[in-house]
């Protein structure tokens, strides 16, 4: 087994040219005109840049849907595997390669729905890994359903007169399942959310960062919430930085989403346990090792 | 009891307990910025007199000013006070928290007798930074303490801020000054470090006291030598202008015409073409800020920052 | 009171009563395997409960994941990491795992999947011996894939056969299914346990990054796999992909890939194909059989042949691809085929595909959740022969 990760930064803190951590063969990407993802993109490759993270110790895992094909335009180890169930594939590929680093990208559907199981038990694990739920509230690729995410309300085509489920809290999930770490952020903030995403991918254990991204032409639209720049700017203005939490205890807006890091603790990080424990079996039970 | 037999005691004081030149009622004024504490020092003061059996009265502006905003007050006490406010002019000390809302309310000091007391941080309001460029040139007071001690009847430019940072707390720096403005009245010390006791946070007491000891030992010393004309950032914030060259790199096959770099842009100065393509239209109105690249979904646009050294 | 007493030799150290399920356990560390996801199953459980235990000896990973679905992607996960992985489970666990044993059979991923078969459909009968997974195991996921399938039939065989499953994942780069029964499962046997030689590795990519392909078949049609770390950097996925491992739905790209992907195992048969036969050669009666069914056709053969009857057995150890050549040549002279198994008649369907309409073929089908009686086996070849 590979010795476990550590990170040293970037020495140099040369300029983050997004350019060399992304092949550039796959360019342009086959995202809709105005996607949020490409932002959530960005910012991630910027954290991996600011940490110094060589891309050959970078190893992306993406579900199915419109999150899931950023893996391909990453340069670096991606996996672009089945629907729902990146984090199991990467729980089985971090555990036996602690030298890497494992991000799982996917999307609200992906993560909350068809990998829901996958998502709580991942948290509650706490095994190092870095998940970003990119939430556009929609299923993109299929056409625009309804997903976990979908506010109340929200037309989609499979809630014609408006969704009557009550959405999901990604974050509330996260954290109450265990995760090491949780954050959000929108995608307007781009530095924040290279921030966010930066502390995640330091954290030691599971850590779990949602990123509000805007789907225009399939979500947007069909709700009146404008071009990509409103809708931008509509999440933006709809959220609470974490920093205000401190000095308003009431929600002053209740619809408000909290963003930035908004849970950290020091868990023990799963890896690490199973190789201790293994390391005591081992030394353990040398001398009397069963015969089957 | 023991107050009335202090008041009694500091009537007797209360003549000449104003600043030299004992014209009743004694005016200060105190300005600064949002969040400094400007209140809180009035507060002290205003305390300080009524204990001593003055009539104070005490007028802020605050409200819209917010945190990071202009906020002033009038302090006024006497034997006998009729308005609220300072007449213009009519200022016999101006303490000021922040250098340049000192430099705004000094037309407000006597001419002849002011004495004007100052901390020298800089606190650049958001106003001041309208040219977005990087290192462009701010909009804020240039002149140097010196340059304005040299037309003031008798000036003091603290460095109040670094003082309460070495002592560990930064934001007594307030306190630093009422140590300062202390040396302008005849009012008791154990009194004055008795109300500011009263006033500050329990747990910040201690070094709340110290800060105002400090103020005060500072300003008799510099009464001894020469008024300190050091100017510790007048320096740096002409060094902060260097001017640099913005260059936007636009790949026109990755752009997808979604329109994010257009509205999002704080200077409006791009747009798409009629190819609707993103293009600059205005180089001179770009500060450089890089919102358009880091919005840019498609990873189309790509700043570049160049200072102009590098580019003669 | 009198006990009569046997000499017994000094056991081989390598001697060991063993059940099926712990012979699968040991093979699969004999042949390097270092990471086991699982979810616990009747009657597979015992596989997981004696890997969480020889794991952590050999610097391996052992994982009980929330699902069988997580624990097959934890096992692909894994070996995409290079390890050698396995996970086992039993018949409402396979179909769960059918979407990522496609995945693993699309994108190349080696990886070993024990299915003990119990008594179906759905929850079935979880204690009872069953043979109804054969065509789950060969057409259980979407679309055409490759698929290697070995069916052991005693405790030896799964150890040996546990062994060669990883040979052959790593190998073809491809899923291999080790698919046994309830009763052999956990069944106790005195097996030899062989050391093998050191385990078979997959060809791991070499070269110059900018000019590999993570598809582009070497001269056996395999690919080389890129290592996480190795500095290739390359793409995997599930969407049908060129040879530069990056999605594409161009159709001659396709035909080419996906052709190479299904005859990838057919360019092998010899190497992958095991079977055993037993007095075929003069047989007018083949039976057919695989796992606890050809101990019984085994038996039955043996009691024809004392009667004079001229019986012969054919079993497939390599199920999938299914031995076709060999069973032509076994089943030549034969008058009649039966197949016995335990369930409805899965492999006689195929048996009637390889043998055509030249031979009588007959099944013998149980679904009671009982072993087939050699003694029925017997009277059918009986009857056969008439």
């Amino acid at each position: 087994m590979n010795d476990p990760i550590v990170l040293e930064g970037n020495a140099a803190v040369e300029e983050f040219d997004v350019r060399k951590y992304i092949r550039l063969q796959m360019m342009p990407h086959f995202l809709c005109p105005g996607c949020g993802h490409g932002i959530a993109l960005r910012a991630l490759l910027w954290a991996v840049h600011e940490l110094g993270i060589d891309k050959d110790r970078l190893a992306v895992v993406s579900g199915i849907g419109c999150a899931g094909r950023l893996s391909a335009y990453i340069d670096a180890n991606t996996f672009h595997v089945t629907h729902g169930r990146p984090l199991a594939f990467a729980s089985g590929l971090a555990l036996v390669r602690p030298d890497l680093h494992v991000v799982v990208i996917t999307g609200d559907g992906d993560c909350l729905a068809i990998g829901g199981n996958h998502f709580i038990h991942t948290c509650r694990r706490n095994l190092k890994l870095t998940c970003l739920m990119l939430n556009n509230e929609v299923y993109g690729m299929t056409g625009g359903q309804v997903s976990p995410t979908t506010s109340e309300t929200r037309i989609t085509t499979t809630t014609q007169l408006g969704n009557a489920e009550p959405h999901f809290d990604a974050c509330a999930l996260a954290a109450a399942a265990g995760a090491g770490f949780v954050g959000r952020e929108v995608t307007h903030h781009v530095p924040k959310l290279k921030d966010v995403m930066r502390a995640a991918l330091e954290h030691p254990g599971f850590a779990f960062v949602e990123v509000m991204s805007d789907c225009t032409e399939i979500f947007g639209r069909k709700n009146d919430m404008g071009s990509s720049p409103e809708m931008i700017l509509r999440q933006k203005s709809e959220i609470r930085p974490s920093a205000y939490r401190d000095t308003v205890e009431t929600p002053f807006r209740p619809n408000t989403l909290p963003t930035g890091v908004l849970m950290c603790n020091e868990r023990p990080e799963y890896g690490a346990a199973y190789r201790q424990y293994a390391q005591t079996v081992k030394s353990a039970g040398d001398g009397k090792q069963k015969r089957g | 009891m023991s107050l009335a037999s202090e008041v009694a005691e500091s009537s007797q004081h209360s003549g000449g307990a104003a600043a030299r030149g004992s014209r009743e009622p004694v005016n200060v004024l105190i300005v600064g910025v949002g969040g400094q504490g400007v209140i809180m020092v009035s507060k002290v003061l205003a305390s300080l007199c009524q204990a001593h059996g003055l009539q104070v009265k005490q007028s802020e502006v605050h409200g819209m000013a917010k945190r990071g905003g202009s906020v002033f007050s009038h302090v006024r006490f006497g034997k006998q006070v009729w308005s609220p406010t300072i007449p213009k002019g009519d200022v016999d000390i101006l303490l000021a928290l922040e250098w340049a809302e000192g430099l705004r309310w000094l037309p407000q000091l006597r001419a002849e007798t002011g004495i004007f007391i100052c901390d020298t941080k800089r606190i650049v309001p958001p106003f001041a930074c309208l040219n977005r460029r990087q290192g462009a040139p701010m909009r804020y007071s240039r002149e140097t303490p010196a340059e304005v001690i040299a037309h003031v009847a008798e000036a003091y430019a603290v460095d109040a801020t670094r003082m309460a940072d070495e002592l560990g707390n930064e934001r007594a720096a307030n306190t630093v000054l009422v140590g300062a403005l202390s040396t302008a009245m005849e009012f008791p010390l154990a009194d004055w470090e008795r109300v500011l006791a009263e006033f500050v946070p329990r747990k910040t007491v201690g070094v709340n006291l110290e800060a105002f000891r400090l103020g005060r030992s500072w300003i008799e010393e510099a009464r001894r030598t020469a008024p300190d004309t050091s100017d510790p950032q007048g320096q740096g914030l002409a060094a902060a202008v260097v001017p640099s060259t913005v260059r936007v790199e636009i790949e026109a096959q990755w752009c997808k015409s979604c329109d994010i770099c257009v509205k999002l842009c704080p200077e409006r100065c791009l747009r798409l073409n009629s190819e609707r393509i993103a293009e600059l239209t205005d180089p001179a109105k770009c500060t450089g800020c890089r919102l358009c690249e880091w919005l840019c979904p498609d990873f189309a646009i790509r700043v570049h920052l160049q200072p102009a050294a590098a580019v003669a | 009171m009198s006990i009569a007493t046997v000499a017994v030799e000094p056991a081989a150290s390598n001697l060991r009563l063993l059940s099926g399920n712990h012979a699968c356990a040991l093979g699969a560390i004999a042949a390097g395997c270092r990471f086991f996801a699982g979810y616990p199953i009747t009657p597979s459980s015992e596989i997981a409960e004696r890997l969480s235990r020889e794991l952590p000896r050999v610097d391996g990973v052992f994982i009980q994941m929330e699902d069988e679905i997580a624990s097959i992607a934890a096992v692909i996960g894994a070996s995409m990491g290079g390890a050698k992985a396995m996970t086992a489970t039993s018949g409402p666990g396979f179909s769960l795992k059918q979407e990522n044993l496609g995945y693993a059979a699309l994108a190349e991923i080696p990886c070993v999947i024990v299915n003990v078969m119990r008594g179906g459909p759905s929850t079935g009968m979880p204690t009872r011996p069953a043979q109804g997974d054969i065509m789950q195991a060969r057409w259980g996921s979407h679309g055409d894939f490759p698929v290697i399938v070995l069916a052991p039939g005693s405790v030896r065989e799964i150890y040996e056969e546990t062994i060669r499953a990883f040979a052959l994942a790593e190998t073809y780069r491809t899923p291999v299914t080790v698919l046994y029964d309830q009763s052999i499962a956990q069944l106790l046997e005195t097996v030899e346990l062989k050391q093998p030689g050191a385990p078979v590795e997959r060809k791991w990519a070499s070269g110059p990054p900018e000019k590999y392909q993570p598809y582009a078949p070497l001269d056996n049609g395999v690919p080389a796999m890129a290592r996480p770390g190795d500095g290739y950097r390359s793409h995997t996925t599930g969407l049908t992909h060129a040879e530069n491992g990056f999605p594409t739905q161009t159709p001659e790209v396709v035909e080419r890939n996906i052709g190479r992907l299904l005859g990838k195992l057919e360019r092998h048969r010899a190497a992958i194909e095991s079977f055993q036969t037993l007095r075929c050669e003069d047989a007018d009666v083949v039976v057919v059989a695989v796992g606890i069914s050809a101990r019984a056709a085994g038996s039955a053969v043996a009691a024809c042949r004392a009667k004079g009857i001229r019986a012969g057995m054919f079993r497939p150890i390599t199920l999938w691809p299914f031995p076709e050549e060999a069973l032509r040549r076994a089943a030549s002279g034969a008058r009649a085929v039966l197949v016995p198994e335990m369930n409805a008649g899965q492999m006689r369907l195929e048996v009637e595909r390889v043998l055509g309409r030249d031979v009588r073929i007959e099944g013998l089908h149980k679904i009671s959740g009982d072993p087939i009686d050699p003694a029925a086996i017997t009277a059918r070849i009986e009857a056969l022969c008439i």
